[in-house]
């Protein structure tokens, strides 16, 4: 599988505490991205200007003169890059970083259950993004290892997948994390790059497939990212649609914390300027999402710091 | 700290006014009009000396100061008068009738207001009680252990002597069936021997021991007698009534088993404080194992009668109070009540029976509502006992404390790691009498964590503390020091002699296997050093300072006829700490990777690296920071060579006996303060560290190593420790090769345990801590401060998990800007 990172003793990723796998690829490309590295599916390079130390060898070691040294750092051309990551076995300080390394099934399940015993009865682990369904085969392989370990297992998807993917992973997964962001098909396609009738119909199957006595747990996750999914409006829509269908909502307030991330890819994060969303505002939208008989609607993260 | 953060400090609870009183009083410090400093006493011989200098080896800051302290404590002793027969008697039975002199008719008896125990002085330098003859022979062989701890010290070898303290003495005995009980068995012990033997040793050690039993009688006399005349003086009807309370306990108490809660908290205290008078030092480790089990009878009892938990939490306030004047000690000299510096009055809590069932009960949670009252402050030391079968309960309260506190209140204690260390010390030195399925539930723990069996083992668990990186030093010298080092005294570098054996040109290991080999060589000889330096010490403490009141609280001295610190004991042990665990077993990985694995530079380039302390090697440094592997990371590989590192110390230890006194030496980690000194005078190393960074701490991976997180932290700590394993487990499938235990030190955000349902996930934290971690935790949660030095070092802080806006990030990979928020929003969070 293509793997972005390895996070143990996560508590965000679903209930108890999680190893979550993220992955590499993703078919949306929201503006509000969080991890902005994992959308592509080929591997990439990343670096760290607060661990360089300046001594050039990464750029003079490279092949084909992918690297260069730029104005502000050292540039990565991806087109020009063989992928042979040369680079990175020759920085001293592991200021380049690849993002996306291969590894097998095998592999992974054994890192992954490292610590089963922190797992307790609640936690165990999260398969996340990018978006896993598009690595569907072998998420299905690890998922079915992972049972014969009775772990605990977390399906953390954007929707945007065949169906048929996705029911590939469903009988080996425990918990379906689920993200619905805006209703609005062209508010979308504005924000995500792509339109939601898949993401929504694809919703409409897991309630579906619950309702015939599937025994997966289903949590709902909305983004709240201001100005674009934070309206009123919106939060309605979606309510009506998970209405009391699920066994959790969770709304993730807005966090600024992948601007550096977004530098380091030599962009500028559109968000960069907003502000936290306000307690006050959260509370309001909580409301809303509850107001179609959704039970445990909850929100997550820090809001705006007030006096 | 700044004004700004205090609201991020614990305050303490709820306290009665009483208690409330008697804590403020001991924080107003050198304002205060009564105090517990040193009384020194003397037998008025020009020779005479108190201060017992083979006791401080192990604290190198103490150095400079000896000849000082030794000469200002003689002069300022007042004179204790003495029977005509004084020389004529053993050592052993001098210092019990000059010690039972000076506690019972000299050394000041007050009770403090509102006080509801006895026993308020108990800092005392006494006399060695040596005839002129005796002290020179003394004198002489201290000089020479002298230089020879300097040595050690100064050449980076680490520090050795052997001290007082660090044992749990019987409590439960005394609070049960009183000293009249052990005088008794004295008695008998002593009529039985031949007349030879009464002549001899064992005879006199015995009459000493009876001696030493009248003092807690004495004082409890006297202080009865005392209540009893501020009785008739008080106007309060109310304190009257307390004050002849305490006299009726102490008409009872410690001589004889208390009845109830009040009198055997305050048998518990006498019996203590006068171990730390007899031994000449406060609060040197010595433990009260564990209380909430065999202070259960008591409680209960008192509960039945009526007594309510307030006026309990009333007696064990000032029974908190009195365990923290141990630092009055040299109040004048450091001013320091004790924030920063560590005496060692442990008591555990909770953990399994016999059976392996919990044995947490109404005591327990007693104990902990007056530890989260009570905090901070730094005496008692609780350890809570955690095991498969802690009740939910428990772990409840011990995280909602946890989140309350910088640094949790307690440390806790794993129950089957631990065992499984104990019942490997009975296997490997024959003692399964003494250690065994059957009673290895009843260890606790000393001093920071160390833990013994309890009423009959010294382990002497501070007594050698070895840095394991020295052994690396002297590879790269061919047993010689591969740099010289500076005489403090002098300022000169000292001449490079050879001291260990020659293992061979750096040129001639041509593999890492020999390059191990000669590392394996070297650390043999670094703890055969220490062996032959620590006899030096031990035949000055064994020969010249027996504590034979400290003797009758011991199982085994009694029996034996022999002083505690001649090898009375039941269990008779002494412990080599390693030091710089991590730093040379990264430095070993770092070896192994730069020079043998990936060849990117030879041996002799590495060293005259670390001659340059990097200086013009700075690449060739971050790859050993950086791309060397790490021990603390979860990977098995790396792992695995602290495991081998680990077996090969025990190994090496545990060859070893001292030769006067018997006992047999065991392996431990615990770094005290020894990681940050020795840091100074250790070189560079070869896992990227900087001469003056600091090492590792104890069982701890390396400043920033553990980049994988808490969970692969304790992974590896575990497996450090040997892991697990099916068939050949010490305990269940638990291995560990450390007896002693080893100090783990773990830092967390406030809010990764900010609010019940995190609380709950760590819970299932330690809950996995308890199947896979090491012997004792230690729980840090941040503060602000924390996280400014984080920004500042960020290389420090690499492994610092925050969760910050609903997920987990590492602190130092996020931007300044985003830093300096969450400090913010920490400082005004509170905590």
């Amino acid at each position: 599988m293509k793997v972005l990172n390895i996070q143990r003793m996560s508590t965000e990723d679903g209930p108890g505490l999680r190893t979550t796998l993220f992955v590499k690829g993703c078919p949306l490309k929201c503006k509000w991205c969080h991890n902005p590295e994992s959308i592509a599916c080929e591997s990439s390079i990343e670096w760290f200007f607060v661990r360089c130390m300046g001594c050039n060898t990464c750029f003079e070691s490279c092949p084909t003169g992918a690297l260069k040294q730029g104005q502000d750092g050292i540039l990565w051309s991806e087109e020009k890059c063989t992928r042979c990551f040369k680079c990175e076995e020759v920085c001293p300080t592991g200021a380049i970083e690849v993002k996306g390394i291969d590894m097998s099934v095998d592999e992974l399940f054994s890192e992954l259950i490292k610590d089963k015993a922190f797992f307790g009865e609640d936690g165990g682990i999260t398969l996340s993004g990018g978006e896993i369904c598009i690595q569907y085969k072998e998420a299905a392989q690890l998922l079915e290892m992972l049972g014969t370990e009775e772990i605990h297992r977390a399906l953390d998807t954007c929707g945007l997948c065949q169906w048929e993917h996705l029911n590939t992973l469903l009988p080996h997964t425990d918990l379906v994390l689920y993200d619905l962001k805006l209703y609005d098909l062209q508010e979308h396609i504005e924000w995500t790059g792509a339109d939601n009738k898949l993401i929504l119909e694809n919703f409409e199957k897991l309630c579906h497939l619950r309702e015939q006595g599937a025994k997966f747990e289903l949590w709902v996750r909305t983004p709240i990212i201001p100005d674009a999914t934070d309206s009123t409006e919106n939060i309605k829509a979606l309510a009506e649609v998970v209405r009391n269908r699920v066994d959790r909502w969770e709304l993730c307030a807005f966090n600024n914390l992948c601007v550096d991330k977004y530098e380091r890819l030599g962009s500028q994060w559109e968000f960069l300027d907003k502000p936290l969303m306000r307690e006050s505002e959260m509370e309001f939208l909580l409301k809303i999402a509850e107001s179609t008989g959704a039970k445990n609607v909850l929100y997550t993260g820090r809001t705006r710091m007030e006096e | 700290m700044s004004a700004k953060y205090q609201n991020a400090v614990k305050q303490p609870g709820m306290l009665s006014p009483r208690v409330k009183r008697l804590r403020d009083y001991y924080f107003e410090g050198t304002n205060r009009k009564w105090n517990n400093e040193y009384n020194c006493y003397t037998t008025g011989e020009k020779w005479d000396i108190q201060f017992n200098e083979v006791s401080y080896y192990i604290v190198p800051e103490t150095f400079n100061f000896f000849d000082t302290f030794t000469r200002s404590v003689a002069e300022a002793a007042e004179t204790i008068e003495l029977p005509k027969d004084f020389y004529e008697m053993s050592i052993s039975e001098r210092v019990a009738e000059f010690n039972r002199r000076a506690i019972c008719q000299y050394m000041p008896t007050e009770i403090l207001e509102g006080d509801l125990l006895c026993g308020a002085r108990f800092n005392m330098l006494s006399s060695m009680c040596l005839t002129e003859k005796e002290q020179k022979q003394r004198d002489k062989l201290v000089r020479e252990a002298r230089k020879s701890a300097l040595y050690l010290h100064y050449h980076g070898y680490g520090n050795s002597g052997s001290t007082s303290g660090h044992l749990i003495p019987d409590y439960a005995a005394i609070v049960k069936d009183g000293f009249k009980a052990r005088y008794e068995m004295a008695e008998k012990v002593y009529e039985a021997l031949s007349p030879e033997d009464k002549k001899g040793d064992r005879g006199a050690d015995l009459r000493a021991m009876m001696t030493a039993c009248q003092i807690p009688r004495e004082l409890a006399a006297k202080y009865a007698a005392l209540c009893r005349s501020e009785a008739e003086n008080q106007t309060d009807a109310e304190r009257k009534e307390e004050l002849l309370q305490m006299a009726t306990n102490l008409d009872r108490v410690p001589w004889e088993g208390a009845q109830d809660f009040w009198q055997a908290v305050q048998s518990l205290w006498i019996t203590h404080m006068l171990i730390m008078a007899d031994e000449n030092y406060p609060g040197p480790g010595v433990s009260f194992g564990r209380l909430d089990q065999y202070m259960l009878p008591y409680y209960e009892k008192s509960i039945e009668q009526g007594m309510t938990h307030d006026f309990m939490k009333e007696i064990l306030g000032c029974f908190w109070f009195h365990c923290n004047t141990a630092y009055d000690a040299q109040i004048r000299v450091g001013g320091n009540q004790g924030i920063t510096a560590g005496f060692g009055q442990l008591f555990n809590i909770s953990g399994v029976g016999k059976n392996g069932e919990d044995m947490t009960n109404d005591l327990t949670y007693l104990l902990l509502e007056v530890i989260d009252d009570m905090s901070p402050i730094l005496e008692p030391k609780p350890n809570v006992r955690l095991h498969r079968g802690t009740p939910e309960k428990l772990l409840d309260v011990v995280v909602d404390m946890v989140s309350k506190s910088q640094g949790a209140p307690f440390l806790l204690n794993f129950d089957e790691r631990s065992m499984a260390g104990m019942l490997r010390q009975g296997r490997i030195s024959g003692v399964e009498k003494y250690i065994n399925l059957e009673n290895v539930h009843d260890y606790a723990s000393v001093g920071c964590l160390e833990n013994t069996m309890v009423g009959n083992d010294r382990s002497g668990t501070v007594d050698n503390n070895l840095n394991l990186l020295k052994a690396m030093e002297l590879v790269y010298g061919n047993g010689k020091d591969f740099l010289p080092f500076k005489d403090e005294m002098t300022g000169k570098f000292s001449k490079i002699t050879q001291e260990g054996p020659k293992t061979g040109e750096l040129s001639s290991f041509d593999s890492f296997e020999k390059f191990y080999l000669a590392f394996e060589k070297q650390l043999a000889y670094i703890v055969e050093r220490f062996v032959n330096h620590y006899e030096l010490t031990e035949k000055i403490r064994a020969t010249y300072n027996p504590t034979p009141y400290l003797s009758i609280l011991v199982n085994g001295c009694i029996e034996k006829g022999m002083d505690v610190t001649k090898g009375g004991p039941e269990l008779n042990y002494t412990t080599v700490e390693g030091v710089t665990f991590a730093t040379t077993v990264d430095s070993l990985l770092a070896v192994k990777y730069l020079v043998y694995d990936e060849k990117i530079c030879t041996l002799e380039e590495l060293v005259d690296a670390l001659k340059a302390n990097w200086k013009g090697y700075e690449k060739l440094q971050n790859m050993a920071l950086y791309k060397a592997p790490k021990y603390g990371r979860d990977d098995d590989e790396a792992d695995e060579m602290a495991r081998r590192v680990m077996e090969l110390f025990g190994e090496l230890v545990w060859k070893h006996e001292t030769g006067c006194t018997g006992r047999r030496y065991r392996p431990g980690m615990l770094s005290w303060n020894y990681w940050i000194g020795s840091g100074f005078i250790l070189k560079a190393s070869a896992n990227g560290r900087e001469e003056g960074q600091f090492l590792s701490n104890a069982i701890c991976p390396s400043n920033g190593a553990d980049i994988m997180g808490p969970t692969a932290n304790v992974n590896s700590v575990g497996k450090a420790l040997g892991g697990k394993s099916e068939n050949q487990g010490d305990y269940l499938d638990y291995v560990n090769y450390l007896p002693n235990g080893a100090s783990h030190t773990m830092t967390f955000n406030t809010s990764m345990i900010s609010d019940a349902d995190h609380k709950g996930k760590f819970k299932s934290f330690l809950r996995g801590y308890i199947e896979n971690g090491g012997t004792a935790l230690q729980i840090n949660i941040l503060d602000p401060d924390v996280l400014r030095d984080a920004q500042a070092n960020p290389a420090d802080y690499r492994h610092l998990l925050v969760r910050v806006t609903g997920y987990n990030a590492y602190f130092t990979s996020i931007g300044r800007e985003l830093q300096d928020e969450i400090i913010a929003r920490e400082s005004h969070r509170g905590i």
